[in-house]
């Protein structure tokens, strides 16, 4: 009797992952399709420099998201420092800003012609240079963009951790930087991986930035396949070696973490050191500047070029566009978080399986996917229900569901699942199955336990995740583009529609909106998580 | 705990009636109202169609996307597909959607007055409405016009480091590869494109405007770009040391792209997309298009903006454009293979 009403709950988690999975699972069976010619040219005249250019890219900003996230986020914990107060969360601020808005603005700003060398070369005599040769530009410009992901994980992951231990590193005689080096980033270590690994899918699936840079990736592969040679089946064909990559990033990130937990549930907000006078100053210096470069200094851009232009672009219609943005980022934040929710219910342990695991995995891995690869994969899945619907005597959906907002909210929450599911599975990490077995033992029904125990108890994690992917769905782009109905033009749209035909001030009109209405939602996130304090 | 279960009726109530309201979007298209997929975008589309409702009285709804992405979107839509018109900006992007059966074949002596024969698919499955012409940009402080001729000569050494091109991956270029494919042979199409690669003094731009920037900063001196870009420029900074050159004027000529339409084969309004096809064509719509975004009238009749027109005029390629379509892939694995990025 029990044990059937367990099998019943992992039928239907693995039926709803497997539902979440089926955009990916259908652009992964394009392997079913023979391989075509376009291969051998790819693997020739392509395949090797991008495959080694994305290896750098990921390596690069790797190091680099993981050294600033955590620096910053142990600077912001573990001392007082002037300016600490706001610049803990001001540090969250980039999160607003869109990355192809990010690297069209530190473009216009450090290329050749921007004014930033022109300034430097006039001042210093020295030759100018191309930003966009070489790897570092755009390693940087991904680092400043992401390592929000990093910083936030590493941030919780240094409250929960016991002041004791640094206390006793502190009596043990080591400085600073021992105690941060030997107990504290070991101690964040899961967490620290855990950012590193949202990073790294966000990247691997990027074009905006690497189309701007002109950078070769594996995106570029794709792009190739599909907008030159109009091969949709080998562009899904290397997406879906993108889902592999993204498997063995996750994999190793399960094995960093091991099966170690060192979280306590208590957070405490003592801060172990006081930084003051030149010191202290040095170390504001460092937070602010990064503050500077990854958000005051392109918004400051974007706030210059879209004055510029503000008359010329504003009108009635951008009623429109945020009304569009605000219901679209709104109802997927909801829906995701539900079936995040959904999946990350702790279940009994003994009884569960190893394949509902997977699954639920697998249903995360649409992250690493470009946007609009999921999106034609969910078209051409709509199509095989067609061809079945047809196939027993009925018609074609197509014209139904394309273009319907159901299908774009579909589209979101397989995308962004894994964040969500992500964060509400750290807070139900957390909920130890004692609580199951005493809620069992006094007889309460699941639908109880669930309600009445597990879901507050995750409720800080749901919140957070739910936030998260409301600010990746305001930011999406190629799948909005894709698949929104007639008049769903959201503010993203907008941005890319204008600095596609080389507007740029005028794209910074939308843009700038956005980073206003994503500050807002970050806003909010932030007075949640200092109430939970 | 209510609280979670109101939210979440509330937001299911919120999704389901979202649901329904775009699925009757859907079905109140009826009435005299023409739909339109475009990968031209809103703002060079909005202003044409304001004024062509204006005219006639029907309305027009329109869907912007990516040119690849609308295409298989309305392979898949079949006959049940709500657009009447595909409307794009690269004739290579027509040809293709021409190949995909999407088009229907519209024979109007009205259009084919209005339009030159080259700039018209052959089977009049669509129609050219704007000319862009492709052609070289020069700093005029560190080159002379008599140093340029053709875009064969920028492969020559003496450009070495001076050279700024756009990405491979811009349908511009591939189109403009396609012609000297077809002009001069897949052979000399290589070394120019060999030469190209040698001569740049940067990455390829991801922007025509950023090539253009870049010459003005000194970082190449000249560059290939669509008179357009180049026209908006010299309309907000007038004294940009910056001049436009025709290339290929004693041979083949400028290379030529076009934004065009055709009407799409299951069109449920199909008398109302035609008549948008003719009037896009007509002198009122090509001035329109003239003065949106510096672009060439295809129209003959009509004249060019006024910063247009101060270009003087050039002699155009006159290969048929569907011809870039067709050889589009085999210049992107010829650029491909050279390194083109």
């Amino acid at each position: 009797m029990l044990r059937n009403t367990i099998t019943r709950s992992n039928i239907w988690v693995s039926l709803l992952a497997i539902i979440v999975s089926l955009p990916m699972l259908v652009v992964a069976s394009s392997w079913l399709i023979p391989i075509s010619d376009l291969w051998l040219h790819f693997a020739q005249s392509l395949l090797p420099e991008l495959i080694t250019s994305t290896l750098i890219l990921l390596a690069g900003v790797a190091i680099g998201v993981s050294i600033l996230g955590s620096v910053l986020a142990y600077l912001v914990v573990m001392v007082e420092f002037p300016g600490r107060r706001w610049l803990e969360w001001a540090l969250f601020l980039p999160f607003a800003v869109p990355a192809y808005v990010m690297a069209f603005v530190y473009l216009g700003v450090f290329d050749y012609s921007g004014y930033a060398q022109v300034i430097i070369r006039d001042i210093t005599g020295l030759p100018g240079f191309d930003i966009r040769s070489g790897h570092w530009a755009i390693i940087l410009t991904f680092v400043l963009v992401f390592y929000p992901y990093v910083y936030m994980m590493a941030r919780a992951s240094f409250k929960c951790q016991k002041i004791q231990m640094i206390e006793a590193g502190k009596m043990l005689g080591a400085n600073p930087l021992r105690v941060f080096l030997r107990i504290s980033m070991p101690l964040a270590r899961p967490a620290i991986a855990a950012g590193v690994l949202v990073t790294l899918m966000e990247t691997l699936a990027d074009f905006g930035v690497v189309s701007l840079f002109n950078y070769s990736t594996f995106t570029t592969a794709i792009y190739s396949a599909w907008g030159d040679f109009r091969s949709i089946e080998v562009a899904a064909q290397l997406a879906s070696l993108l889902v592999l990559v993204a498997f063995f990033l996750i994999y190793f990130e399960r094995k960093a973490r091991g099966k170690a937990k060192y979280y306590s549930t208590e957070v405490t907000d003592i801060k172990p050191y006081r930084a003051t006078g030149l010191i202290g100053w040095l170390i504001f210096l460092f937070v602010f500047g990064v503050f500077m470069l990854a958000f005051a200094m392109p918004i400051l851009q974007i706030i210059i070029w879209s004055s510029s232009v503000f008359k010329e672009e504003w009108s009635l219609k951008y009623l429109d566009y945020f009304s569009s943005t605000f219901i679209l980022t709104l109802s997927a934040a909801i829906l995701t978080v539900i079936v995040a929710a959904l999946l990350a219910l702790p279940r009994d342990r003994v009884k569960n399986s190893k394949v509902v695991q997977a699954l639920i995995r697998l249903s995360t891995l649409g992250y690493a996917l470009p946007g609009s690869v999921m999106a034609v994969g969910l078209l051409y899945l709509v199509q095989n229900i067609s061809t079945v619907s047809i196939y027993f005597g009925g018609s074609s959906i197509n014209h139904i569901l394309f273009g319907s907002i159901a299908l774009l909210l579909f589209a979101y929450i397989s995308r962004f699942i894994a964040i969500a599911y992500n964060s509400a599975n750290a807070s139900s990490d957390q909920i130890k199955p004692v609580y199951g077995h005493s809620a069992k033992l006094l007889g309460a029904s699941r639908f109880r336990l669930v309600m009445e125990v597990y879901l507050p108890m995750m409720a800080p994690g749901i919140l957070a995740g739910g936030l998260l992917v409301a600010v990746d769905v305001m930011k999406e782009l190629p799948a909005t583009y894709l698949l929104r109905p007639f008049g769903w033009d959201t503010l993203a749209v907008r941005v890319y529609e204008l600095s596609a035909e080389g507007l740029f001030e005028r794209a910074s009109v939308p843009a700038l909106i956005m980073v206003i209405f994503g500050a807002s939602l970050l806003f909010i996130f932030h007075r949640l998580d200092s109430n939970k304090i | 705990m209510f609280i979670f279960l109101k939210k979440l009726l509330l937001s299911l109530a919120l999704f389901f009636t979202l649901l329904t309201s775009s699925i009757t979007q859907i079905q109140a298209s009826t009435g005299d109202t023409v739909t339109v997929y475009s990968s031209r975008k809103e703002h060079l589309i909005k202003p044409l169609f304001k004024q062509f409702t204006k005219d006639t009285g029907i309305k027009v709804k329109y869907l912007t996307g990516k040119g690849g992405d609308l295409i298989e979107r309305l392979k898949l839509e079949g006959d049940k597909t709500p657009a009447d018109m595909f409307m794009t900006v690269d004739a290579g992007d027509l040809w293709y959607a021409g190949t995909q059966n999407i088009f229907q074949s519209v024979s109007s002596d009205i259009i084919n007055s209005n339009i030159p024969s080259h700039l018209r698919d052959p089977d009049g499955l669509w129609t050219g409405l704007s000319v862009r012409a492709r052609t070289i940009v020069y700093s005029t402080d560190r080159v002379s016009p008599d140093e340029l001729s053709t875009y064969a000569d920028l492969a020559n050494a003496k450009w070495s480091g001076k050279l700024c091109l756009r990405t491979s991956k811009k349908i511009y270029t591939k189109s403009l590869v396609a012609s000297i494919i077809h002009n001069q042979g897949n052979e000399n199409a290589k070394q120019i494109i060999n030469g190209w690669v040698s001569n740049l003094a940067a990455v390829p731009n991801a922007k025509d405007s950023h090539i253009m920037n870049a010459i003005i900063a000194g970082q190449c001196d000249v560059g290939i770009v669509n008179t357009y870009y180049f026209g908006r420029l010299i309309e907000k900074s007038p004294d940009a040391p910056l001049k436009l050159y025709w290339a290929n004027q004693d041979s083949t000529g400028v290379h030529v792209n076009v934004s065009g339409a055709g009407v799409t084969k299951y069109a449920p309004k199909l008398k109302g997309s035609t008549k948008l096809l003719e009037w896009l064509s007509s002198a009122k719509a090509q001035a329109i298009y003239a003065s949106l975004n510096k672009e060439y009238p295809a129209n003959q009749n009509i004249a060019s903006d006024e910063i247009v027109s101060s270009w003087g005029s050039f002699k155009q390629d006159k290969m048929n454009l569907s011809i870039a379509g067709k050889l589009q892939s085999e210049a992107v694995t010829l650029m491909q293979r050279q390194g083109y990025k």
